[in-house]
């Protein structure tokens, strides 16, 4: 899919597909496409060229929203309504019958940890009762699929966590989890799968496992740091910082460390330590979306 | 069904934000205060030594006219104030997405909010010009040519400027959209008065130039319409020598001009479902 606003392109050329069940992570710095994409999937923004499809149907399509739940940025409600008030209006929208409006909102209430509240205007909502609010609202109607789109952004380490347990709940559910962020170890912690975009491009996807395993590091401590060495060490690798005595290497393989142990030392250096390193998911983020322009 | 169900929700709206509270409160107040000044001022016009018993028309005429045309303007600002921000004011504040994410069409909102909205205004209309007119009534025996006329054309007029006001906020920001029909509506008014004018000194380029005004915003044609159904026929047999309300017409509005302020509201509110429909929000 393209999309474009005038002379901005918000996405260049991305294919990327969910499969049933998954926790999806789409990662990328503010402004890359994500919240574009998200609202292309729930129809707030039209599909440039190209074609996407939410759970068998083309987006745009309202019946496609049937079995959707979403959670917009900065998740703001009519504050002038209760809670119930907003989640009665959402349940009316996404069609409960109206003999199971009341116990399934109460039943979200309890979930997102809003029971008893319900009554209170949202206008009297803490920030985290407000997101809360929101997510009740996601998974009111009992959604197939979950877009969240930075649920986390503006909580407390104690909301991030129990947005977290909330997405694991839904995993062992069966739900599949849509989950736009730039908060890296929220997404390490929770996604099956990434997809990391740039500018409006794809630039990695796949399982998180083999994202952060793919490339690794080793990381040695030597008496001394000088040219000749690091020259030696760019032949196994390459160097990517240097801190007082202490080189770290990015290789392809981890296996090249006794090689590279046997060289420093031939080389008439001490070597104190080696440690193969596995780079951190920020480590890799950083290196594919900075890596343009810097 | 959806469309009622946001239909629901804009009334709830209306109430939780104390607007139809505010609105019965000042709305009493004016009609007592209409009430209270009719009741002394047309039993001193009926006082008055008058040969041919034409003052207390003109005064009870004048009096009910110039309440209407109140009236008139605290509708259509209330019809402009909803409007202005209708949708923009949602998108604005972002609590519009996650509304639009469920399986509801961008058209089944639109037509909720107008649904909702047109009926409160209706209401507000024909209970402030329904009071109005049976004080004018019961006080001094007031009997306009048509008055459900009258009230319907009010209506149509409140009914016009909402949906402009809907349309110009599926595109615009709510600001400048307030800016764009206030406007519009004070030019409207302008050029009816330029088009009175341009009759009484029959000269022809000015009544051209209101009756083009009143093509492009016909807000104020259209009170033109009613205010002569609002008038008593025996009024109106004197003021076409002796010269009428200069924001009131003294004849009645032409086949032309009520087709095409029906056209308006439907063009309009056709207009505002297809640039909603196209929109990224």
């Amino acid at each position: 899919m393209r999309k474009a606003y005038g002379q901005q392109v918000a996405l260049d050329d991305v294919t990327l597909r969910v499969e049933p069940g998954e926790v999806f992570g789409f990662l990328g710095p503010n402004g890359a496409g994500k919240t574009t994409a998200v609202k292309i999937l729930t129809g707030l923004v039209h599909a440039g060229d190209g074609e996407a499809r939410v759970l068998g149907r083309p987006v745009g399509e309202p019946a496609a929203r049937r079995r959707i739940g979403y959670l917009p940025e900065h998740f703001r409600f009519q504050d002038w309504a209760t809670g119930t008030a907003l989640l009665d209006f959402h349940a009316r929208l996404a069609g409960l019958p109206a003999g199971q409006r009341a116990a399934r909102i109460a039943e979200v209430l309890e979930l997102v940890g809003l029971a008893g509240r319900g009554h209170q205007r949202i206008r009297t909502y803490s920030k985290g009762m407000a997101q809360r609010i929101g997510l009740a609202q996601a998974l009111l109607g009992r959604p197939e699929l979950v877009l969240l789109d930075e649920p986390t952004s503006a909580l407390d380490p104690v909301g991030r966590r129990e947005v977290r347990d909330l997405i694991g709940w839904l995993r062992e559910q069966g739900v599949t989890v849509f989950l736009n962020s730039h908060l890296l170890s929220e997404v390490e912690l929770v996604c099956d799968r990434v997809a990391i975009i740039d500018r409006g491009r794809i630039v990695r996807t796949g399982r998180l496992a083999d994202l952060v395993g793919s490339a690794s590091a080793v990381r040695v401590a030597l008496d001394r740091v000088d040219q000749p060495l690091l020259d030696a060490l760019a032949r196994h690798g390459r160097v990517q910082s240097v801190d007082g005595g202490s080189v770290t290497l990015v290789v392809d393989d981890p296996d090249v460390a006794p090689a590279v142990a046997d060289c420093v030392v031939r080389a008439g250096y001490r070597l104190f330590e080696l440690v193969p390193v596995q780079r951190s998911l920020e480590e890799v983020f950083l290196g594919l979306v900075h890596g343009g322009d810097r | 069904m959806t469309t009622l169900v946001v239909a629901r929700w804009t009334v709830t709206e209306a109430v939780s934000r104390r607007l139809v509270l505010a609105a019965i409160l000042l709305s009493a107040a004016f009609v007592g205060l209409f009430a209270l000044a009719f009741s002394i001022l047309y039993p001193k016009a009926q006082a008055e030594p008058d040969a041919e018993g034409i003052f207390a028309v003109f005064a009870a005429t004048l009096l009910t006219v110039l309440g209407l045309y109140a009236v008139q303007f605290l509708a259509a600002f209330l019809a402009l104030l909803l409007s202005a921000g209708a949708i923009s004011g949602e998108v604005e504040s972002g609590t519009l997405h996650a509304v639009l994410a469920r399986p509801l069409g961008r058209g089944q909102y639109l037509l909720g909010r107008w649904i909702a909205s047109v009926a409160m205004l209706t209401v507000y209309v024909v209970v402030m010009a329904g009071s109005l007119l049976l004080v004018a009534r019961l006080v001094a025996g007031y009997q306009p040519v048509d008055p459900v006329r009258a009230v319907a054309l009010l209506m149509l007029e409140t009914v016009l400027l909402f949906t402009a006001g809907l349309l110009g906020s599926t595109f615009l920001p709510t600001l400048a959209n307030a800016v764009v029909l206030f406007s519009l509506f004070g030019l409207a008014w302008l050029a009816g008065i330029v088009e009175f004018i341009g009759q009484t000194v029959a000269n022809q380029t000015l009544s051209n130039l209101g009756v083009a005004v009143s093509l492009v915003f016909p807000s104020d044609a259209v009170w033109r319409a009613a205010s002569y159904y609002l008038q008593p026929p025996a009024f109106l047999g004197e003021a076409v020598t002796r010269g009428g309300i200069p924001f009131a017409a003294l004849t009645p509005p032409t086949t032309a001009l009520l087709l095409w302020s029906l056209a308006y509201p439907v063009a309009t509110l056709l207009l505002a479902l297809r640039t909603f429909a196209r929109r990224d929000l």
